[in-house]
């Protein structure tokens, strides 16, 4: 399937004086799975809101499959899930009910709901704890749950609102899998998150947001292409002999400095006389990009 | 079919609860079972008539007050809510669902109704008909709920508002005592509290004595449900917000 799942066009939505979103602008394609990045308060949650159908832009367009989100959300609901930031499992069900009864009440049978949610116990590594009630999942298991109940419902267009927040790596990874593992197959996904790591590793396209505007879109690699530096070394400050850096950012006793290339690489490790001062060197990814295009091509301060 | 299965899922899910707790059904045995014990004790048969009556209203009236509203409303705080709604689930699907998941609460107050009425030899006629008004109360009751904690600003412990709601609906009016013990021209006053029609349009339906012109009592339902329907439209909202 080509076109686009998802069209957004100066997208705004204004809580009673103040806008939460100003001005959203991007667009995702069938199959797509896009990470909204951005930090706290930049308009994430808003714009994914809009989006479920769930809040009403105040100005702007926005349309779901080819549909507006405001005359036609009935028709947009038959075909897309929501996982909402800080969604609740219900602590009485177990992960194997909260999946089976979520997919009857969107209308499945009780047979096909009881399959594919034992399957999905297996996918997210809910197996040994299906039976046991939410009073005593882990904080990690409850979130597979609630994972697990949206990704289940077999939509066509997928919202996950911070889906990986607070787990740990590995619960991480599962989740990573499985998303791109249904993207795969043809189903579109939008996913929230701050965590710049977790877009760049299984984004296809990256929409940047700040300040409830949309600062850029494309994919991790050609974002990351538009920096002007190749690496990021971490330091300690103490081992710096007093060289003048140009391009740092100050995190106290450390400092982030960007190597726009090799060579200046090998000229700021030569400026260490221990190099145990260095922490770590790393190519610049999704953060750097992120940060360098909100400070409009500067290195942050 | 897809819509009955619809429903029972969210029936499933929010009325799991009192299945995996089913202390609070045995404290709701106990206390209806015990009240019915005290007002025999004192009041014999005519209590006992009222007391039907008022287990089939206030019963629903509670259901809805307190059980619906407040699932309801912790469904908002934890955006489950949200979740229902970009989904193909719709508010009625939703609000019968969760009224049929909540009606294991109700068994106390019918199940001691029904039995109260065999057992003191009462014509049970009238109990489908005052059960319609049940229906009525319990919509009734999760509205003006609803229409309370819907408004709150901040998340709080929803059940300190329902709870202390359903303590002064149902415990200080003219419910388990009749209306005719009001001073006569306090008796339109009384009709403030919406349980108090209620339970008068349910004593006309069982001949049972009536302290007001049930015109009054009419008259004050109607505008309780324009004024609480008019204040619940305004925020349950099923997205769009």
């Amino acid at each position: 399937m080509t076109g686009n799942a998802i069209s957004v066009a100066s997208l705004g939505k204004k809580y009673g004086d103040t806008w939460g979103l100003k001005s959203s602008t991007f667009s995702i394609r069938n199959g797509e799975l896009a990470v909204l990045v951005g930090p706290n308060g930049a308009g994430k949650t808003t714009t994914v809101k809009i989006l479920a159908t769930f809040l009403k832009p105040s100005q702007g367009k926005a349309e779901v499959l080819g549909m507006d989100v405001v005359k036609d959300y009935k028709k947009i609901r038959q075909r897309i899930a929501y996982l909402p930031q800080g969604f609740g499992i219900n602590n009485n069900l177990t992960p194997l009910e909260s999946v089976k009864w979520t997919l009857v009440a969107r209308g499945s049978s009780l047979s096909e709901a009881k399959l594919r949610a034992k399957k999905w116990m297996e996918l997210m590594d809910l197996k040994e704890c299906m039976n046991r009630t939410g009073w005593t999942l882990s904080g990690g298991e409850k979130r597979k749950v609630a994972v697990g109940m949206t990704l289940a419902a077999d939509a066509d267009i997928v919202f996950l609102d911070e889906p990986t927040t607070g787990l740990d790596v590995e619960a991480r990874h599962i989740i990573w899998k499985l998303v791109r593992d249904i993207v795969t197959n043809g189903t579109t996904i939008l996913l929230t998150t701050h965590d710049m790591k977790e877009g760049e590793t299984i984004a296809d396209t990256a929409v940047l947001i700040n300040h409830g505007e949309t600062v850029n879109q494309n994919t991790p690699h050609n974002l990351i292409k538009t920096l002007p530096y190749q690496y990021r070394v971490t330091v300690k400050k103490e081992g710096l002999n007093g060289a003048a850096l140009p391009d740092i950012i100050d995190l106290g006793d450390r400092l982030i400095i960007y190597a726009k290339s090799d060579r200046k690489l090998r000229d700021l490790m030569a400026c260490f006389s221990d190099l145990s001062s260095i922490i770590s060197v790393d190519k610049v990814g999704l953060e750097d990009a992120y940060l360098h295009l909100v400070n409009g091509g500067n290195v942050p301060k | 079919m897809k819509l009955l299965r619809q429903i029972l899922g969210i029936a499933v899910i929010n009325g799991k609860w009192i299945l995996r707790q089913p202390l609070w059904i045995v404290q709701s045995f106990i206390g209806v079972i015990g009240m019915t014990i005290t007002l025999f004790a004192w009041g014999n048969n005519p209590a006992l008539s009222n007391l039907v009556i008022a287990y089939l209203i206030v019963g629903s009236w509670s259901l809805g007050l307190n059980i619906v509203a407040q699932t309801i409303g912790w469904q908002r705080v934890d955006h489950v809510y949200e979740a229902y709604v970009a989904s193909p689930i719709s508010l009625p699907i939703y609000f019968t669902g969760t009224i049929i998941g909540s009606m294991p609460f109700f068994s106390a107050h019918l199940t001691t109704a029904i039995a109260v009425s065999l057992l003191c030899k009462m014509d049970i006629s009238f109990v489908p008909i005052v059960l319609l008004i049940s229906l009525v109360s319990l919509i009734l009751g999760a509205f003006l709920s609803l229409s309370i904690i819907l408004r709150l600003k901040n998340p709080t412990n929803i059940s300190a508002i329902t709870n202390p709601l359903q303590t002064l609906t149902t415990t200080l009016p003219p419910i388990y005592y009749p209306l005719t013990f009001v001073q006569p021209t306090l008796r339109e006053l009384a009709l403030i509290m919406p349980t108090v029609p209620l339970m008068e349009i349910g004593r006309w339906i069982a001949s049972m004595p009536t302290g007001l012109n049930l015109a009054f009592s009419l008259v004050s339902l109607v505008a309780w449900i324009a004024i609480v329907t008019l204040l619940v439209a305004k925020k349950l909202k099923w997205g769009l917000e």
